[in-house]
């Protein structure tokens, strides 16, 4: 049972966290922008606030849990590497350079 | 943002800057608003009597009775960053023991939504209208001006004073108080 849950991911990788962060923002802008537009042609600051509010709920909604969208572009990580003892030292810094692409 | 609570908590941070922006702006767009409208004061009745001031100085003062009429449109005041209205009536007038007296005498609250057409007819004071002293026998000069205070959603707190004053003069003599 416990295997089942383990096996779905739950994670972002760099890419999707980039674009999770692009989305709320631009729904979250969006949303203030119409929502100040129509509070101010009918004078009722009230549904400027819930427009944004409803903005906030539907960028809640798209980046909060982690869609398989935001996990396209996985880490290609290095084979693992048979171990052997003189190699060892050199190996953990090329892993580390190799971690490193946004 | 590699976790579900710190992806809510940037959205929530950012969403808050959001709408501190958007109430900025609701501030901007009204600040500059001249929010006084034309006011027509008219007094119908005026009185006043000579009794025991027990608030103040030992001494018989004047208290003034005065019932008016206020009209005015104030819809042009209210847009979306109007809560309500404080509406206040003063009487000011000079004495010789101060060179300005300011008597609040009647007030209300017209909130968003309510009927903004004022229109009211033979009004009495709704505050004890007491001088402290008797220096509102034969004065000849009062006026009397509705202000209001208007309460916004963001922004300052503007007092206005509506254009429209009335003068009044009270009589010479003190009505005879039989009961009260």
């Amino acid at each position: 049972m416990l295997s089942v849950f383990k096996s779905i991911p739950t994670h972002m990788d760099y890419k999707g966290q980039k674009l999770a962060e692009q989305i709320f923002q631009g729904v979250i802008l969006v949303s203030a922008v119409i929502g100040f537009i129509y509070g101010f042609t009918i004078q009722q600051f009230g549904w400027t606030v819930y427009i944004m509010l409803a903005g906030f709920m539907i960028s809640c909604l798209l980046t909060l849990p982690p869609w398989p969208v935001y996990r396209k572009n996985p880490l290609n990580w290095q084979p693992a590497l048979p171990e052997t003892s003189g190699e060892n030292r050199d190996k953990p810094q090329e892993n580390q350079k190799k971690k490193k692409h946004k | 943002m590699n976790t579900v609570l710190s992806r809510a908590n940037s959205l929530f941070a950012f969403s808050l800057s959001v709408m501190a922006a958007l109430t900025f702006g609701c501030f901007i767009t009204t600040a500059f608003k001249d929010r006084s409208v034309p006011v027509d004061i008219h007094v119908s009745k005026v009185m006043i009597k000579n009794v025991d001031d027990f608030t103040g100085p030992r001494e018989r003062s004047d208290l003034g009775f005065v019932t008016f009429d206020i009209s005015a449109n104030l819809q042009p005041i209210f847009d979306w960053n109007v809560k309500e209205l404080f509406l206040y009536l003063t009487a000011e007038y000079s004495t010789k023991s101060n060179a300005l007296n300011q008597v609040v005498l009647w007030d209300r609250i017209i909130l968003r939504g309510d009927n903004t057409k004022l229109n009211l007819k033979d009004v009495k004071s709704k505050y004890f209208f007491f001088d402290d002293g008797n220096g509102l026998r034969a004065n000849k000069n009062i006026t009397l001006t509705l202000s209001w205070n208007v309460v916004p959603n963001a922004g300052i707190l503007p007092l206005v004073m509506g254009s429209g004053h009335k003068s009044l003069a009270f009589p010479e003599s003190y009505e005879t108080a039989k009961s009260y």
